[in-house]
């Protein structure tokens, strides 16, 4: 999906999102500014909204330096996009979904395919969570350190980590995610459930994690 | 999509309900899946399937916690790139920005 899709997603509020993304003091004031092209106005926005970006592009790209560079990408679009910005949702959703496609279109420019039909009907072995329910002595004790559980997403396959990240993390639906990666929602449930069970996996045995450039620096 | 309305979840297997379990998961983002009263028995009759769904919750329920705001920062250069960039333009068709005012 190009940011055309972007635009006609945004039309529809998510109020969750909306619920996650509340308005921050002085940003109103600030896009308008914008608009009108004061440039303090659009250094008064990056502040607010640098690391949020930033973030973001480290934990989809799990490289510091991508995800720099899809950084300034996506204050550069939203700079020229700015006056297209309605107000239909709050101005961090619209900024968070811009961000997101941006990184999307790098990955698929990259080549990589995001969400694989082939690898949720018949999964490689390395990659694929076991197909078992595990013995209960060893399951999570109801809750899970939030550092390990950054560092098995970043270890996670790509399409696995881009479906659970927009979900479980971001808060997108299904629908929206089957929107942005081209698939279906049921493809869009299956790869976040087989996340899910990869992390689990992964969290049992949470020495085996291996450290990432993504956690290292996410992860403070 | 499946349809969950007419499934009998007491008479299910666990690999079968583990077929069911993307689809369940979706459909109850709302509550826990661990406490729906539609599995109360077969839960309590499955605890590998039990502890698998209180898995599943915990680290969905953890990941919202990695939606921390200001937690990592772009290098202090950034913006100077970006404004350089605006001022320039960055395609044909932008006017450039003059963030020099």
């Amino acid at each position: 999906m190009g940011l055309q899709g972007l635009q006609t997603m945004q039309t529809k509020p998510n109020a969750g999102l909306f619920k996650r993304n509340p308005p921050i003091a002085g940003e109103a004031e600030a896009i308008e500014r914008a608009k009108n092209g004061d440039p303090d106005a659009f250094s008064k926005l990056y502040s607010l909204h640098k690391r949020r970006v930033y973030t973001l592009c480290l934990r989809m790209l799990g490289n510091v330096s991508e995800a720099e560079d899809m950084t300034q990408e996506a204050f550069l679009h939203l700079f020229r996009k700015l006056g297209s910005f309605r107000g239909e949702s709050a101005f961090s959703t619209w900024l968070h979904r811009l961000t997101v496609n941006l990184v999307l279109m790098h990955l698929r420019k990259k080549g990589l395919q995001l969400v694989s039909l082939e690898e949720t009907i018949n999964p490689s072995e390395e990659d694929a969570p076991k197909r078992d329910f595990g013995s209960r002595d060893t399951q999570l004790a109801g809750s899970v350190d939030r550092v390990t559980l950054e560092r098995a997403v970043a270890s996670l396959p790509p399409g696995y980590r881009m479906v659970f990240v927009l979900h479980d993390v971001e808060g997108f639906e299904h629908n929206e995610i089957a929107t942005m990666l081209e698939c279906s929602t049921g493809n869009s449930k299956s790869q976040l459930h087989k996340a899910r069970l990869k992390l689990r996996e992964l969290l049992r045995h949470p020495d085996q994690v291996p450290e990432t450039e993504s956690s290292r620096e996410v992860v403070q | 999509m499946s349809d969950l309305s007419n499934l009998d979840f007491n008479s299910m297997t666990a690999a079968e309900f583990e077929q069911y379990l993307p689809e369940l998961f979706a459909s109850g983002e709302s509550g826990r899946l661990s406490e729906d009263p539609r599995l109360s028995r077969f839960l309590a009759a499955n605890p590998d399937c039990a502890a698998l769904v209180r898995d599943l919750e915990t680290i969905a329920e953890t990941a919202k916690s990695l939606l921390v705001p200001d937690q990592d920062e772009p290098s202090d250069a950034l913006w100077s790139k970006i404004a350089n960039k605006l001022q320039q333009g960055t395609d044909d068709n932008d006017e450039p920005v003059d963030l020099s005012k």
